[in-house]
């Protein structure tokens, strides 16, 4: 209670202090809570972005394929090189490597490649989530004690019903924290692609209310695009919660 | 001995099926060019490179000596006064997961083009993660550490120095470890926004003129002065490490 109490306390001076650094400050370059919050109410109510839902969709369009992409690759090369020993000691360090590798790195290449279109935020989104979920199929499949799969054998189960009854429900706990994890990649790498550069999409409409100095439109479009950060880590925490407590 | 034959092999096979793809125009050189432009091309753009790269490599390491000083400095007061650690934990958890990219506009208006705004968004980057698990480490020192040096009457600084600090070792060194790539990362990012000089404005230069193999023959180069400078850390995690083992 009273942690909660300071928390929001925190929150309160730290508003406050904004408030009062940016009303002193050149208000191009800050824009001052009481003057975000009209700019926020002017957002939501399309106002000064009319065509802001075609944007979000386009967005939230790159995440859910970019996403897709990476659980599909991530779960299908992850399971090959866990399972498969000599192809996971070969092919292991050379991921974990790559993993080294700052992933913006890539990204001017994907953007030659696939132009500025939607493409190459995908593909970056897919680069940035497929890496966390290969990982932690591999960490998940080295939590699988051999005794388990072992005795199932023994016991006569096929190979198959010993992955599904044995193995997945064993690695459940690490296999949907790298899923979340990947999500929250996918939507960091879709976003940094689109103020990278881009056309369409939130970020295309952050870097253009930067552009034109519009400080407190700016404000306000990251505040709703953090929100729609959130709620959607704060999905994936639903379901991750939801996948943990089944399997034990 | 197969392993080592296998990743030998599939290299190899990789490459050169990606040079006969070029050179038969399957795929489009102007976008995917073949290995051996990219080697020519290294040799081309040598000098301006290593250039950026210097000037990254520099960028990065002062914002990194900044963020593992404030990360394990912050962590350790953090962690180990309870009120501080309940309260500002989630926003560090926050601070540490939500795109930062978000307000990177915001600090290129503030702070202008050029090294500034790369130091700063490094740091950014990187304090965070050697924050929180520098955060981590130290609310997990044994307890009866604690007590015991406490008992035998070691005054505060003591306890910190002697018990503590040693005890944070190695969640500090995975912070490190963490943090460097963040760091090199945001690095990057500013310098491929908004930079005039660094590899990230030399690769976007190269991007935005269409010159594939010079950037690949780029990217290369980053990415293996990055493995290279992770791999020496994960070299000197192991030497420090060493004592904990025996």
């Amino acid at each position: 209670m009273t942690v909660a109490a300071i928390r929001l306390a925190l929150v309160l001076a730290l508003v406050l202090a904004w408030e009062g650094a940016a009303r002193f400050s050149n208000p191009l370059l800050s824009a001052p809570p009481s003057v975000v919050l009209p700019a926020l109410v002017r957002v939501l109510t399309l106002d000064s972005y009319p065509e802001l839902p075609r944007h979000l969709l386009v967005t939230a369009r790159e995440i859910a394929i970019a996403y897709a992409m990476a659980v599909l690759a991530g779960l299908a090369i992850g399971f090959a090189l866990g399972l498969y020993r000599t192809l996971g000691r070969a092919y292991g360090p050379i991921l974990a490597a790559l993993y080294a590798v700052p992933a913006v790195v890539w990204y001017p290449s994907l953007m030659l490649f696939f132009g500025l279109d939607s493409s190459s935020k995908i593909a970056f989104g897919f680069l940035l989530g497929f890496f966390p979920i290969t990982l932690a199929v591999l960490a998940g499949i080295r939590q699988v004690s051999p005794q388990l799969v072992t005795v199932a054998r023994a016991f006569g189960a096929t190979p198959l019903t010993t992955f599904v009854k044995v193995m997945v429900p064993a690695m459940m706990f690490t296999l949907v924290g790298g899923l979340r994890t990947g999500l929250a990649l996918t939507v960091i790498g879709v976003i940094v692609g689109e103020i990278l550069g881009s056309r369409q999409g939130i970020g295309s409409l952050i870097n253009h209310a930067y552009g034109l100095l519009r400080t407190a439109d700016y404000v306000a479009l990251v505040l709703v695009t953090l929100v729609l950060i959130v709620a959607s880590d704060a999905l994936a925490s639903l379901v991750e919660h939801r996948a943990q407590r089944w399997s034990e | 001995m197969r392993v080592r034959a296998l990743q030998v092999v599939s290299i190899v096979a990789l490459v050169a099926a990606w040079e006969a793809a070029a050179r038969l125009g399957w795929v489009d050189a102007a976008f995917v060019p073949a290995p051996s432009a990219v080697v020519h091309a290294l040799g081309t753009i040598g000098d301006r490179a290593l250039g950026g790269l210097g000037d990254t490599l520099a960028k990065t390491a002062i914002a990194y000596a900044i963020a593992v000083v404030l990360g394990v400095s912050l962590g350790i007061v953090v962690g180990s006064v309870r009120v501080l650690r309940d309260v500002l934990n989630p926003f560090v958890i926050a601070a540490y997961g939500i795109p930062k990219i978000l307000i990177l506009p915001w600090i290129i208006l503030l702070t202008g083009f050029g090294t500034t705004p790369a130091i700063l968004y490094g740091t950014l980057h990187a304090t965070f993660p050697i924050m929180l698990l520098v955060i981590g480490g130290v609310r997990d020192v044994d307890r009866t550490l604690i007590t015991v040096a406490r008992a035998y009457g070691a005054s505060t600084w003591q306890l910190y120095w002697k018990v503590i600090l040693p005890a944070v070792v190695p969640s500090m060194l995975a912070g490190m470890r963490l943090g460097i790539v963040f760091c090199l990362l945001g690095v990057l990012v500013v310098e491929m926004f908004a930079g005039v000089r660094g590899m990230g404005a030399v690769m976007g230069a190269l991007a935005n003129g269409f010159k594939a193999p010079e950037l690949f023959a780029a990217t290369a180069l980053v990415s293996a002065a990055s493995i290279a400078i992770v791999l020496s850390l994960d070299w000197l995690n192991d030497r420090l490490s060493h004592w904990r083992d025996q």
